[in-house]
C-alpha cells in the first residue's frame, strides 16, 4: 500500500551513489544493534528489519523499515516508513508514516541510515503505551493516494517519546 | 631559607615570562606553585582558517618545581582524536622530565605548539561523503578540506560548498512551496520552517547545527574559485534551467577577468608576439590598421571601444593607459554576450589599435570613417 509512495522517483546522483555505497559498506562491517539489512540489489531502497529492544513494550517483535533515497541524498532526507504492519506507537501512523523531526525538517546531511535507525529504535523504546496517534484515522485518510510522508507538514509537539 | 625564597622568586619570574609570551592566551591560576592554562595553536602565521587543531594545555607544578617536573594535562582540545591527544600530552610530559631542574614553562608551551603544527590536520571522515578528510598514506589523492570558523567542524571543501549551494536553493524553493501549499487542515507550518526561512543566506553546520553565514566559508570560496564555477555548473544542471544563465555568466565573467588581466600583464612585459596586420598606405606615411573582423560581435566591440577612445584621446601619452583601462572594463562589465569565446581575443585588437592610433594622429579621421562604414 505505502510501498509505491514515491511517484516520479529520480535515479540517484553520482554523489548519492558514492555515499550510499560507503554507508552500506560500513553497515556491513558494523550494523547498529538490533537491525538487519535485507540484501537486495537496489541501492536506492533499503529494507531493514528492526527488533524491539529487550525490556520495552516491543521486545520480541520484529518490524520492517523501508528507506527510500532521493536523487540528492544526503542533502535531502531519505523517506523512512514502516512496512505493514507498523508498530503501535503514539508517533507512528497505521500507514507506516513516522512523526520524527530528523526525517523531515531537522534532517542534516551528516546523519546516516544507521543514525536514523538508532533514533527510531530509541523512539520505539521510550514509548509509554502501544497506541496510535490521536489523529491517525484522519491523517491516513488524507494520505490515501500513496502520498509520501515527506509531503506532510509535520507538527513536532512531543519531545518525550 | 634564603635560597628557597630565591628559587620561588625565579619561578614567579618564569610565570611572568609565559604571560609575556602568550598574553591573553595564558590564564594563570596560581603564581606559586605555578598552575596555568595556555591556549596553544599550530604555527600558521595567525591564519586561523588554517588551524584545524588547538589545545588548552594545563600545567600544574608542585612547590618542588623545577626539580620535580610539572603535571601536564589537556583541559580542552579541538580537532584532536583520543590517540593524537594522548600522544601530544605524553610528548610534553617526556619533554618535562627531560628538562627537570631547568625552567621549562615557556619551552613546554612551545613544544606543544610544535607538535600541534605537525598534526595540524583534521582527523576522521568528512561527515558529508564519509570518506577520510586526510588519507594517511596517499597525500596526492587527498581532496582539499576546510573547517567552519565557528565550530571547527571539518569537511571536504567541495562537500560543504555543495551543502551551502543546496541550502540556498532549497531556501528559494521552500518559499515557493509555502505560497502554493494547500490549506489542508492537517497541514501546519512548523516552527523550524519559519526559522529556516528567516535564515536566508545562512546555513547550519551539518554536525552541530551551529548557524554559519557566508563569512564562515569565505576562506574556501577564494580557494575554490575555479572549482566553484564547475560546481555551480554541476548544480545548475541539477537544479534546473532558471539559474543556469545567471550562474554561468558569473563564472564566465570571472574567467574572463582572469584571462584579461593575464593578457594585460603579458602585454606590459612585451611578452606577446602579435601577428602582423595589413598595412594601409596613406599619402605621405604608413599607418597600420587593425584588421576589422567581419563578425558582428567583434565589430561591435571595436566600435564602442573606439567611441571611448576618440573622446578621451588628447594625444598625451598617459591617455594610452586610460584607454586600455577603459577598454578592459568595458569588456568585463558588459552584458553577457552569446559569443563569449571571442571576448579574450577581442582585447588585443582594441588595445593594439589604441596604441597605434596614438602614435599616428592623422590616421584618426580616416579610421573612424572606415569604421562607420562597417
Amino acid at each position: 500500500m505505502t510501498s509505491s509512495s514515491t511517484p516520479s522517483r529520480k535515479a540517484l546522483s553520482k554523489i548519492a551513489c558514492n555515499r550510499l555505497q560507503k554507508e552500506l559498506a560500513e553497515w556491513q562491517v558494523g550494523p547498529p544493534a538490533g537491525f538487519k539489512y535485507k540484501v537486495s540489489d537496489n541501492l536506492q531502497r533499503w529494507v531493514i528489519e528492526v527488533g524491539g529492544a529487550e525490556g520495552t513494550l516491543y521486545a520480541g517483535e520484529t518490524y520492517q523499515l523501508q528507506v527510500d533515497f532521493p536523487e540528492h541524498y544526503p542533502m535531502e532526507a531519505p523517506q523512512v516508513i514502516f512496512l505493514n504492519p507498523a508498530p503501535m506507537h503514539p508517533h507512528i501512523y497505521s500507514n507506516g508514516h513516522i512523526c520524527l523531526d530528523i526525517l523531515y525538517d531537522s534532517w542534516s546531511p551528516a546523519m546516516t541510515v544507521s543514525s536514523v535507525c538508532i533514533s527510531i529504535l530509541s523512539m520505539l523504546s521510550s514509548s509509554p503505551a502501544k497506541q496510535r496517534p490521536a489523529d491517525n484515522d484522519r491523517y491516513v485518510r488524507n494520505c490515501r493516494n500513496g502520498r509520501s510522508p515527506k509531503e506532510t507538514r509535520w507538527w513536532f509537539h512531543d519531545d518525550k517519546v | 631559607m634564603a635560597a628557597e625564597a630565591e628559587a620561588e622568586e625565579e619561578v614567579r619570574l618564569e610565570v611572568e615570562a609565559v604571560v609575556a609570551v602568550y598574553g591573553e592566551d595564558c590564564r594563570v591560576y596560581c603564581d606559586f606553585p605555578p598552575h596555568l592554562v595556555v591556549h596553544v595553536r599550530p604555527n600558521t602565521a595567525d591564519d586561523s582558517s588554517q588551524q584545524f587543531v588547538e589545545l588548552f594545555l594545563g600545567i600544574k607544578a608542585s612547590s618542588q618545581y623545577p626539580k620535580e617536573p610539572p603535571h601536564v594535562y589537556a583541559v580542552e582540545s579541538k580537532g584532536l582524536d583520543e590517540n593524537r591527544q594522548a600522544y601530544l600530552i605524553s610528548s610534553i610530559q617526556d619533554k618535562a622530565k627531560e628538562l627537570s631542574y631547568y625552567p621549562m614553562l615557556v619551552t613546554l608551551c612551545e613544544e606543544a605548539g610544535e607538535i600541534l603544527s605537525n598534526m595540524n590536520h583534521p582527523a576522521g571522515d568528512c561527515p558529508l561523503c564519509l570518506y577520510p578528510l586526510v588519507s594517511e598514506n596517499n597525500h596526492d589523492s587527498a581532496l582539499p578540506f576546510m573547517k567552519l570558523m565557528s565550530c571547527y567542524h571539518c569537511f571536504h571543501s567541495d562537500c560543504i560548498m555543495r551543502w551551502w549551494g543546496w541550502l540556498q536553493h532549497d531556501d528559494a524553493n521552500s518559499k515557493k512551496i509555502d505560497t502554493t501549499i494547500s490549506t489542508g487542515e492537517e497541514l501546519r507550518l512548523s516552527n523550524s520552517d519559519k526559522l529556516y526561512n528567516a535564515n536566508h543566506h545562512k546555513g547550519f553546520c551539518p554536525v552541530c547545527r551551529k548557524v554559519f553565514d557566508e563569512k564562515d566559508i569565505e576562506h574556501v570560496r577564494d580557494l575554490l574559485d575555479a572549482n566553484t564555477s564547475q560546481l555551480m555548473a554541476c548544480l545548475t544542471v541539477d537544479l534546473g534551467e532558471d539559474d543556469k544563465e545567471l550562474l554561468h555568466s558569473e563564472a564566465e565573467k570571472k574567467r574572463r577577468e582572469k584571462i584579461g588581466s593575464l593578457f594585460n600583464l603579458q602585454q606590459e612585459r612585451n611578452g606577446l608576439i602579435e601577428p602582423k596586420k595589413d598595412l594601409a598606405i596613406q599619402p605621405g606615411m604608413y599607418v597600420s590598421l587593425p584588421a576589422i573582423e567581419p563578425t558582428t560581435s567583434a565589430g561591435d566591440s571595436t566600435n564602442s571601444w573606439e567611441a571611448t577612445a576618440s573622446s578621451t584621446s588628447v594625444t598625451d601619452p598617459p591617455v594610452t593607459a586610460n584607454i586600455s583601462g577603459g577598454g578592459k572594463k568595458q569588456n568585463n562589465s558588459g552584458p553577457p554576450r552569446r559569443n563569449r569565446a571571442y571576448a579574450p581575443r577581442k582585447q588585443p585588437h582594441g588595445q593594439r589599435a589604441g596604441k597605434q592610433w596614438q602614435r599616428s594622429q592623422p590616421a584618426r579621421q580616416q579610421w573612424q570613417k572606415k569604421d562607420a562604414e562597417t
